[in-house]
């Protein structure tokens, strides 16, 4: 019964005429957002951040919840019209999507997408209505061991799960950790890597380093690259899925909802991993496996609807633990904590507006993206066509100026800037940013919940260990590693003997 | 030659030594009671420990993918110091001549760095975004932009 009391409640913050606007506002640029490549729901939510501090903490997190899940239904567009995926988690969607656009079945590819990502959104939201309340009273017995057991733990699972190396998604995280050391001692007080700059004893800001690193570095990596996309010259007819594609799907579609929403809750998880593994799932459990990669619908609806349904257990973690899932979570976790609110346990009870508000805004807002994404993709298809040349410039005046609205400082548009350079050159050599941002992010916590562990134990590291929580975090988190490092060792010693 | 690997293996090294001397300074303390430079010492120890075994783990027999004169082959490299350069500028520029005449500069240039565009397009569009945005930033967000020597 008290679910159902707070569900009236949160609909009547959610249908709040501004609440209403901003939910739309978020949608809307989060499909445009992923229709058009070249940056993705992290650059957009960085970039409007800073728009949101004249908000409400509802309706600022409304509106970047919005971007986030609405990419994902924008990003199918681009993926099977251009082949050329809108954002990392609809890669998946090139490979059976563009196959079937390529037969003349674009429209029933864009269906089925949207269609599978509202009922997958719709699932995800009831998962997190069901999971949340439970997992924020479980929280409250959570303790200095156990939040630092666990907060490594998800910083390893991020790390492990992250593509590329796992050598560099370490150190990545490591020097997020580093980044976060800037400022002020959190016990002492005293300055610790300022460089005798008075605008770094508040330390680094999140707005000009995720600027920096996922705009103005997405930009730079664009613009190096020449060539411009082609968008397939097709007739979209029939967008809505007939019975044959629904029977063909509609396993697709639920297996897809519930992986991707418990790989969305693992940090680490999130939505492009929740993708990649749906596809692998339906192509294994397939009868017609050798149809994957030719035009299989469930090729199509699977990933989409796994990657809606993460985004909404992307936020478990975010709203009862105050441990972001993935760097879009970290970057809503920013935002949280500057509109003045403390993700965790406490969050539910303390502001129950924000928490049913958004997951009943999330309701409106995946029947505002079924009505934008359906009828209005010959409008999205022209949005494909506005010239990078364009573009690119608004979005870099954007970033720096949203970095310079934070705290009217040129220091920030300045730290933007080299961010930038950082970021890009992250990405010349191999390096994923999102490790940074979510240890940079967790730093804080990571810190004090060390910190205040060894002053409870006087020292002793037995402390993490005599919690069952803490312990099993972080045991798993050691094996992770040491599984996950048992080929460099083995390199390594391979060189030294020969 | 060094690969790509071993150069950011490097550069590494070296930042985590230069952050553990830098911790150092400001005071480590001991696992009971912890110092300013506890944990940035730790995560430079960290760091260094890992740059090394990048260092030492990133020989490969495939020496001419990751040697790092081809990270730029065939890249339009020069397009991305020019619009980082404009960036700098404009920042250094920004509080001298103000947000609008500042950005309407950029934003011209900017616009002739990908593809080829008339003069004239150059111009409306720069008048075009410094308007809209300064209608965006200014009276709907209320940012207080930078006003420059001319006073706006």
């Amino acid at each position: 019964m008290a679910i159902f009391h707070n569900l009236f409640y949160g609909f009547s913050v959610a249908l709040q005429p501004e609440h209403i606007i901003v939910c739309f506002l978020g949608v809307l640029l989060g499909t445009l957002i992923g229709v058009l490549p070249g940056i993705g729901p992290l650059g957009a939510i960085a970039i409007l951040l800073p728009a949101t501090f004249r908000m409400s903490p509802v309706s600022a997190i409304i509106m970047l919840a919005g971007i986030y899940y609405g990419a994902m239904y924008g990003g199918s567009i681009t993926s099977i019209l251009v082949n050329i995926p809108g954002e990392a988690a609809t890669v998946v969607t090139c490979l059976d999507g563009h196959e079937m656009a390529k037969q003349g079945r674009a429209g029933p590819a864009l269906g089925i997408a949207a269609f599978g990502s509202f009922i997958a959104g719709t699932l995800g939201i009831v998962g997190l209505m069901i999971f949340a309340a439970p997992l924020a009273e479980f929280a409250l017995k959570f303790g200095p061991p156990e939040y630092f057991g666990v907060i490594f733990l998800g910083m390893t699972l991020l790390m492990y799960l992250s593509r590329g190396s796992l050598l560099k998604g370490v150190m990545m995280a490591v020097f997020g950790l580093m980044i976060s050391f800037v400022g002020l001692d959190p016990i002492e007080g005293s300055t610790r890597l300022t460089f005798n700059l008075l605008q770094l004893w508040d330390g680094i800001g999140i707005v000009p380093l995720a600027m920096g690193l996922f705009g103005i570095a997405e930009i730079l990596i664009n613009i190096e690259e020449s060539a411009a996309p082609e968008v397939l010259k097709t007739k979209i007819k029939n967008i809505f899925p007939n019975l044959s594609d629904w029977m063909q799907s509609k396993w697709a579609i639920l297996r897809g909802s519930v992986l991707g929403f418990f790989l969305g809750i693992l940090p680490g998880g999130g939505a492009i991993i929740s993708s990649f593994i749906s596809y692998g799932l339906e192509k294994r459990i397939s009868k017609e496996p050798e149809k994957f990669g030719k035009g299989a619908i469930e090729g199509v609806a699977g990933p989409e609807s796994a990657n809606n349904s993460a985004t909404a257990g992307a936020f478990v973690p975010l709203f009862t633990l105050g441990i972001p899932s993935n760097a879009v979570m970290a970057l809503l976790f920013g935002a949280l904590t500057i509109h003045g609110m403390r993700p965790g346990p406490f969050l539910m009870t303390n502001h129950p507006d924000l928490f049913w508000g958004v997951v009943c805004s999330m309701y409106v807002g995946n029947v505002m993206l079924l009505i934008l994404n359906v009828p209005l993709i010959p409008l999205w298809v022209q949005v494909l066509k506005i010239p990078y040349k364009v573009l690119f410039p608004l979005i870099l005046l954007f970033c720096i100026i949203g970095a310079y609205s934070v705290r009217s400082s040129i220091f920030d548009v300045h730290l933007t800037i080299i961010f930038g350079i950082v970021g890009y050159l992250f990405r010349k050599f191999d390096y994923e940013a999102a490790p940074l941002v979510l240890a940079f992010v967790l730093g804080p916590l990571f810190e004090s919940n060390l910190r205040q562990s060894l002053t409870l134990s006087k020292g002793s590291f037995s402390i993490f260990f005599t919690s069952p929580i803490s312990a099993v975090s972080i045991i798993l988190a050691i094996v992770l590693l040491v599984i996950g490092f048992m080929p460099y060792f083995t390199k390594a010693r391979e060189k030294f003997e020969g | 030659m060094i690969n790509r690997d071993q150069l950011s293996g490097f550069f590494w090294l070296a930042i985590s030594i230069f952050v553990c001397i830098e911790a150092s300074r400001f005071g480590i303390g001991d696992f009971h009671s912890q110092g300013p430079g506890f944990l940035p010492f730790l995560s430079g120890v960290m760091l260094s420990a890992f740059s090394i075994i990048l260092v030492v783990t990133s020989t490969s027999k495939k020496k001419e993918k990751r040697e790092i004169k081809n990270l730029w082959k065939g890249m339009s490299w020069g397009k991305v110091v020019l619009v980082l350069s404009l960036l700098l500028i404009y920042a250094l520029l920004l509080p001298i001549l103000g947000y609008l005449i500042a950005t309407f500069g950029l934003i011209i240039f900017l616009f002739g760095i990908v593809g080829k565009t008339k003069i004239w397009i150059k111009i409306v569009a720069g008048i075009i975004t410094v308007l809209a945005t300064y209608m965006v930033f200014c009276v709907w967000l209320e940012v207080q932009l930078p006003k420059g020597i001319l006073g706006f």
